[in-house]
């Protein structure tokens, strides 16, 4: 099991590189963003969009303060797009996309129980989910010391943590369909309408009427990142993705040593 | 090893049809058949990467399912003539990969003795390598734990003649201290070559198990001869074709007897 975990590690190492700078840079450029838009002429400006917009940039009011920004600029609304796309090349690349080039084949053939292999890979998921939550994490640290101001470290580490739940959630899911079916074209599928449809919901919920009702079957409404920021953790959230998890992991163990592999 | 009844049915399409057989200790057998015949199908059955949708596999003496197939690999070495290794790696660490997943070393005499003989690219990554040098590092990986059991599936498609015939060499050794190989070829000179029996397989029925040498009497070989004279097809033979070429004459018969001889 730990000689899979490293070798996908390995084999990842540029998809870890590279989406660790990206997210690094990423946190960076909203957090040195932050003069520009705490100051109170973006706030009329904003005060006099259509709500629908406001839906889609946040409330307004959270900008005044540095975490009630991060909270609703970067991991409230940018972050989770990233995140979801990085989640589905993620697991859809270990899962279908290495079986489609026959090497889950050739790694099945070694003397490792199949139960071993999904759980190496998807320990490998959970570090890689890890380091690139903690690269948006410095990012924002370093945009924090270029604009010289100060943020409690709490506020930063619930929001990373947080992040990490939340896209490790989301790339079980993927993984699970993905290394159970064998499919692409079901694990796709359902990614992306998780991903899109989740995305949809979070950002027209609060604007279009009829929408709101259905805010809960988006991925992201469990993860309010302004009220983390501010402090106030729903400890039903946490559940809600660690439910997640746990099922995606049970449902790969049980269904992915009892199918046929290409 | 030992199938029976075994089936395996995609949709409408049954690859393999009630095929029963046995392979006994130190046997080393010939799989042939056409693409498509049903070969690769059996050899997934076989190793537990498809479920049969009929019948039984044993590999020492335990059915093989898909959940524990894992508990007889340690005991199998395999390779197949288009295997996908891990493009990431380079050679050397592919072949650690798999010599730490059977909890051996690649530090071995039979590993550096493989090494020599079939000479590959270790140290280049493994997507810069052609198919045929990425064929001999899967042989290399198959053979160098001295398996009980050896499941190849079209191993030497990729290779130059002179590697096959290494690769023929290596099957007799691992034959010689008592393994089992089952390798399945649409090459049957090959099969002839090394293997004791051979299994016939067309549109995924078994449709002959038979000694090797009986076979070769049988099957007879394709002879085409260019000669400045004349000449006609030794007794026996079978002629196909005989025409006037640049220089002389080409001949084409089929002939089953090992000696030959022309007339003018």
């Amino acid at each position: 099991m730990f000689n899979v975990f490293l070798k996908t590690l390995r084999d990842k190492r540029y998809f870890i590189l590279g989406w660790s700078l990206g997210l690094l840079f990423l946190g960076f450029m909203m957090t040195s963003f932050y003069p520009s838009f705490s100051g109170g002429q973006i706030d009329q400006l904003l005060d006099s969009l259509p709500p629908a917009f406001q839906g889609l940039v946040g409330n307004v009011q959270d900008w005044r303060e540095l975490p009630g920004y991060l909270g609703s600029q970067l991991f409230d609304i940018r972050l989770p797009i990233f995140i979801s796309i990085l989640s589905i090349l993620l697991a859809i690349g270990l899962t279908v996309g290495e079986e489609d080039k026959g090497q889950l084949r050739t790694l099945i053939a070694l003397p490792v129980s199949r139960r071993k292999i999904a759980f190496g890979k998807w320990l490998a998921i959970v570090v890689i989910c890890l380091v690139a939550s903690l690269a948006t994490v410095v990012g924002v640290e370093i945009g924090i010391a270029v604009i010289q101001k100060t943020l409690d470290q709490s506020v930063i580490v619930r929001l990373g943590l947080f992040t990490w739940l939340l896209v490790t959630a989301l790339a079980t899911i993927i993984y699970a369909i993905g290394l159970s079916t064998g499919k692409r074209a079901i694990t796709t599928g359902v990614a992306i309408i998780v991903a899109i449809g989740s995305f949809l919901l979070s950002t027209f919920g609060q604007a279009v009427d009829w929408l709101a009702d259905y805010e809960k079957f988006s991925f992201f409404y469990y993860f309010p990142a302004v009220n983390i920021a501010k402090d106030i953790v729903d400890w039903g959230n946490i559940l809600f993705y660690a439910v997640i998890i746990v099922l995606g992991l049970l449902a790969t163990l049980i269904f992915f040593p009892r199918r046929d592999v290409k | 090893m030992e199938i029976k009844n075994l089936s395996k049915t995609y949709g409408g399409f049954t690859a393999v049809r009630n095929a029963s057989f046995s392979v006994k200790n130190g046997e080393v057998v010939g799989f042939v058949g056409l693409n498509g015949a049903g070969k690769s199908t059996t050899i997934n059955m076989l190793l537990g990467f498809q479920k049969p949708s009929q019948g039984e596999v044993y590999l020492f003496n335990k059915k093989v399912t898909l959940p524990r197939a894992h508990k007889s690999h340690k005991r199998i070495g395999f390779a197949t003539g288009d295997m996908s290794l891990f493009d990431g790696m380079t050679g050397a660490q592919y072949l650690r990969f798999v010599a730490r997943s059977y909890g051996s070393s690649t530090k071995t005499e039979n590993f550096k003795s493989l090494v020599e003989r079939f000479d590959p690219q270790l140290n280049k990554k493994l997507s810069t390598l052609s198919r045929g040098i990425k064929q001999k590092i899967a042989l290399i990986a198959a053979f160098m734990t001295q398996p009980d059991l050896i499941i190849l599936d079209e191993p030497s498609s990729g290779l130059d003649p002179l590697m096959q015939q290494h690769f023929l060499e290596l099957v007799r050794e691992a034959s010689q201290r008592g393994a089992t190989v089952f390798m399945s070829s649409h090459y049957l000179n090959e099969v002839i070559d090394v293997c004791s029996r051979v299994l016939l397989i067309k549109n995924g029925e078994l449709v002959k198990d038979i000694p090797a040498a009986e076979l070769e009497a049988q099957a007879g070989k394709l002879v085409r001869v260019v000669t400045k004279r004349k000449v006609t097809a030794p007794k026996g033979a079978e002629l196909v074709d005989t025409q006037a070429v640049t220089g002389g004459y080409a001949l084409q018969f089929i002939y089953k007897d090992k000696s030959l001889r022309l007339q003018e």
